[in-house]
């Protein structure tokens, strides 16, 4: 299939996904009391991540055709997202200043002069759009990795926690080996032997850090099976799997959600660093990061480019960091005490 | 108290007159000593191994050899060096080819203690054959490893002699613990390097070879005297020989701190100094030149016909960091530089030196690297390759024509570079400046004409109805190195062709390569030597990478270049052999197995005081022909390092300032 088919169902999934939990929310008073007080507290960074996250959905929605083939005529033949088309025709020849009408270097005119907020790249594109562009790519790390590490730190913590015995001490044991081993040499380890790409990153990734919600659900787990209604449930006959699902899952919920939340950032903040080291995913901020190294030592110095990504990747992190911690102070039962 | 005050203000005063950023003895200010640094030490000093350009800035100044080029002249051009005069082929009727070296007369080795193996009291002795051939031995033992084994090959039982070696050591541990110079007498040497008498050589090649001689102005082939290499063994506290080179040349190393700072000094017994008044041509300043010499400085009447070498002494410093080395050149502690990145656009502006620079009276040379960069297609890909045919050649001409290599290069490098228009650069044999590949220019429209003829209108592949895909393998995965290929990825993209960038790093790249799995590529190479040969070989069949494991990546192979090519090979610089390289030319021009991009370019700075610097491009010893002018650098490092006193009274001051109250409160609660 080809790609830009599956980013749109991906967005189709998303939006209903979305769509889903509202619904879900408006009907579970607990939920629906807990996020009213997040946006209570932390309305800025909602709307902010809400930004980044519209940004990405316009960048994946795309379609073929309908483009004024330019310089680039492979362009006319391939997918482009609602973002492409808002900077179509963009492109200059070399570095460009913010909003400047002549070219950095050597000063020849500029084709769409003063069109350009945040500059141009070495190659002429329009960096605003480059970093527009990379936030699609921070979630979709974020979101892809999550998606990988969730389940199966819930699935190893939970049984682990659950069944106990034999079970318990592989996983423990399996934990305490993933948990020895420096996380970035196993993840560049990883990612050599899979292979340079999006997904082999967001595995690498993944398979790295699931060992601390694993951790965390195993301890809440020996806890929750303990408890009385738990017991009750077993006495009465109930099965195991309906206990799971039923009883041990849910109380859960809190701790994924701001588990989820927190490492979505160490996650952007991960890849970043990969790109440093020339292992990261094409046209996240952390390569454009990358790129701007050597731009920081010339003279005069090219400053926009890597402003442009530092402050995106800076303002997401900033903005989810907030919220994650917002949702923890609202759901953890025990800084909930606390609380007027 | 008074005294105590007194004597304080007068160390303080003596402190700051004093004061000095010399990093260098005030008594060698006066000399002629040239500073300059490095980064890294070479690995290994040993003529026959060393093959790095800073291995060599010591073992072409201390090793002198047969022959070497010409400073000025381009074309570069071979005159005798130790040799008495630059030798013939004299072809055999066997079909075999003759050169017969004459040593110069009286021409000693460097003082040094290791000559005393050869009779007792002797410090020196005379540079014979006999050393030459037992350097071309060396080259050949196996145990020695010398990485340039394969141009001697040509010579007459070269290879036997490296067999019967290994195999005479493999079998009998006695031979083996002989020293090497007994063990090479044992089997009976190189049957085609023959030592008439004390100076005279022949060296029998078993194939005409002409480039042999360029390989006998390098240092590979010095004169090496057996004893140097028997007495430095690394036992008892002795150095290696290949961390104590025995001088026949300019200099001598005096001194050898790897991590710190390696000294040459002039060496008292080389030929030039004993006999000044033989005019030879590798001890004299010459007084012609090549075009554009004479505006440069460079023939200079007060240089002209001197005896060399003008300098004393050569110090480099070790300086890990290029800002510091900067700066000290900046100071004029450096006498020349090359120009960091970090400060290319303060130094150049608009090709040309800033004003700044000029103020400090810096001169920039430019001087092109005999290398070439390209794109390669392999030819045995069935799309792009040699079994596409006639449609596949439209293609390759199509690219071309998008490739703007000097926008590359203004982007990427700062301008350093000049785009190419066949795979010569300039200063070579059959390098031809007005030559303009019909190719090699942007021409989108031809190129989008050729495209459609070659069956891909638009880029539009017929069979999938979709943009024609093609892969270009880079051997660079940093995000930089991706914005570089991008450059090209774009222009073909203008064509309507869809290249896909396959960034991997360069182990995985080899592999690809060894594999056959692969379609583009970017590739360059520099000279060993400044023959059209050793470039043109990069596209023979013998060459080819994935048959042969040679350095011909585009497997391109053509029975007509092959041909022409081992007929040009076999010849010396003649119109003929100018005629030859002008087809292979055209076959190349029309062929495109390559998309030859620039020849690099090398920007050093250099202070006014120092005189007669030309680039060499080839790696050759060249300190030999500078010149400085130390009382020039002297007033000018004393301009330029006034020292900065006010920051000392500011602190003093600032001290005084702190204390004062802490000592009126003590005297005010004493009383």
């Amino acid at each position: 299939m080809e790609p830009h088919v599956i980013s749109n169902v991906v967005v189709v999934l998303v939006l209903l996904a979305g769509f889903g939990i509202a619904a879900f929310v408006r009907r579970n008073r607990m939920w629906n009391d807990a996020l009213r007080e997040l946006w209570r507290r932390r309305p800025v960074a909602i709307v902010v991540v809400a930004i980044y996250a519209g940004v990405a959905l316009l960048d994946s929605a795309a379609w073929m055709g309908g483009v004024e083939s330019g310089e680039d005529v492979v362009a006319a033949h391939e997918a482009k997202s609602v973002l492409d088309r808002l900077f179509l025709g963009t492109q200059e020849k070399s570095y460009s200043a913010p909003f400047a009408d002549a070219e950095f270097y050597g000063g020849a005119d500029l084709a769409h002069p003063g069109s350009h907020p945040f500059g141009t790249d070495i190659l002429g594109r329009d960096v605003l759009y480059l970093t527009l562009k990379g936030a699609r790519v921070a979630l979709l790390i974020g979101g892809l990795t999550s998606l990988i590490a969730i389940p199966l730190a819930l699935l190893l913590g939970v049984s682990a926690g659950y069944f106990g015995g034999r079970l318990d001490d592989a996983v423990f044991f399996l934990i305490s080996t993933l948990a020895s081993i420096p996380g970035l040499l196993l993840l560049i380890a990883l990612i050599m032997v899979m292979g340079q790409s999006t997904f082999s990153v967001c595995i690498a990734l993944g398979v790295t850090s699931w060992v601390g919600l694993s951790r965390v659900t195993r301890g809440e787990t020996l806890k929750l099976r303990e408890l009385d209604y738990v017991k009750a449930a077993r006495a009465l006959g109930v099965s195991q799997l309906r206990i799971l699902v039923r009883h041990i899952l849910p109380n859960l919920m809190h701790l994924v959600i701001i588990t989820f939340v927190l490492m979505f950032s160490g996650l952007v903040l991960s890849e970043a660093i990969l790109s440093w080291l020339g292992i990261g995913v094409d046209g996240s901020w952390g390569q454009m990061i990358d790129q701007a190294r050597d731009e920081l030592t010339r003279s005069p110095i090219i400053w926009w480019n890597i402003l442009a990504s530092g402050t995106a990747l800076f303002g997401l992190l900033l903005a989810v960091n907030f919220v994650g911690d917002a949702l923890r102070d609202i759901l953890d039962p025990r800084t909930l005490r606390d609380q007027p | 108290m008074d005294a105590w005050v007194r004597g304080w203000a007068a160390a303080l005063g003596l402190a700051v007159a004093a004061c000095s950023n010399n990093p260098y003895p005030d008594a060698d200010t006066s000399r002629k000593i040239l500073y300059t640094n490095y980064n890294e030490a070479p690995r290994t000093l040993d003529p026959a191994t060393a093959y790095t350009t800073s291995a060599h800035a010591i073992t072409g100044n201390v090793y002198d050899t047969l022959l070497e080029y010409h400073y000025l002249k381009r074309p570069y051009e071979l005159i005798p060096g130790l040799a008495e005069e630059v030798p013939r082929a004299e072809p055999q009727p066997d079909g075999s080819v003759v050169y017969r070296f004459r040593l110069r007369p009286d021409l000693l080795y460097q003082d040094d203690p290791a000559f005393a193996l050869g009779g007792e009291g002797r410090s020196t002795r005379q540079i014979v054959a006999a050393d030459v051939a037992h350097e071309l031995m060396r080259i050949g033992d196996p145990a020695v490893n010398s990485p340039v084994i394969e141009p001697f090959s040509n010579i007459v039982g070269f290879r036997a002699f490296s067999q019967s070696l290994a195999e005479r050591r493999e079998a009998d541990p006695a031979f083996a613990a002989k020293p090497p110079v007994e063990q090479y007498a044992g089997v009976g040497g190189i049957e085609g390097v023959r030592v008439r008498g004390e100076r005279e050589l022949e060296i029998v090649l078993a194939n005409p070879y002409p480039q042999i001689l360029y390989w006998f102005a390098m240092p590979f082939t010095t004169p090496v005297p057996w004893e140097a290499v028997a007495y430095y063994d690394g036992e008892e506290g002795r150095p290696h020989f290949s961390d104590r080179p025995v001088a026949s040349g300019p200099f001598v190393l005096e001194e050898y701190h790897k991590q710190a700072r390696m000294v040459l000094e002039a060496n008292p017994n080389w030929y030039g100094v004993r006999h000044p008044e033989w005019q030879a041509p590798g001890a004299t300043y010459p007084s012609e030149g090549a075009e554009g010499d004479a505006e440069a400085g460079l023939l200079d009447p007060a240089l002209m016909g001197r005896p060399l070498p003008f300098l004393e002494r050569i110090e480099f410093r070790r300086e890990k960091e290029s800002i510091p080395a900067f700066q000290k050149f900046l100071q004029g502690y450096y006498d020349a530089s090359g120009i960091i990145r970090e400060s290319f656009d303060t130094v150049i502006r608009e090709d040309r030196l800033s004003p700044e620079m000029e103020e400090l009276g810096v001169r920039l040379e430019k001087s092109v690297i005999p290398a070439v960069y390209y794109l390669g297609f392999n030819m045995d890909d069935p799309v792009v390759g040699r079994a596409g045919g006639e449609r596949a050649r439209k293609l390759r001409q199509a690219m071309s024509l998008a490739i703007d290599a000097e926008e590359w290069l203004r982007l990427f490098t700062n301008g350093r570079g000049v785009p190419a228009q066949s795979l010569l650069p300039p200063g070579l044999y059959g390098y031809d400046a007005d030559y303009e590949n019909p190719y090699r220019r942007v021409d989108l429209e031809r190129a989008r004409a050729l495209l459609a003829e070659a069956g891909f209108p638009d880029g539009i592949d017929p069979q999938t109805g979709k943009p024609l895909q093609l892969t270009f393998d880079t051997p660079d995965t940093s995000a930089q190195g991706k914005l570089r290929y991008s450059f090209y990825v774009n222009a073909w993209r203008k064509l309507g062709i869809d290249v896909r960038l396959e960034a991997t790093n360069y182990n995985q790249f080899q592999e690809k390569v060894r594999n056959g799995a692969y379609q583009i590529f970017p590739w360059g190479w520099v000279a060993d030597y400044p023959d059209p040969e050793n470039f043109y070989f990069l596209l023979w069949s013998e060459m080819a990478r994935t048959r042969n494991q040679g350095p011909n990546t585009a497997n391109f192979s053509d029975p007509g270049f092959d041909e022409r090519f081992l007929a040009m090979k076999a010849r010396e610089n003649d119109p003929e052999r100018l005629r030859l390289i002008q087809e292979m030319r055209a076959i190349l021009e029309e062929e495109r197995p390559w998309i030859e991009l620039f020849h690099p370019e090398d920007y050093a700075l250099f202070h006014g005081w120092l005189r007669g610097v030309k680039p060499a491009g080839i790696s050759n010893p060249t300190s030999k022909y500078r010149d400085l002018a130390p009382a020039l650098r002297a007033e000018e490092r004393a301009a330029w390092n006034q020292p900065v006193i006010w920051p000392a009274f500011a602190l003093a001051f600032l001290a005084v300032a702190v204390a004062l109250p802490g000592v009126v409160t003590f005297f005010r609660e004493r009383q």
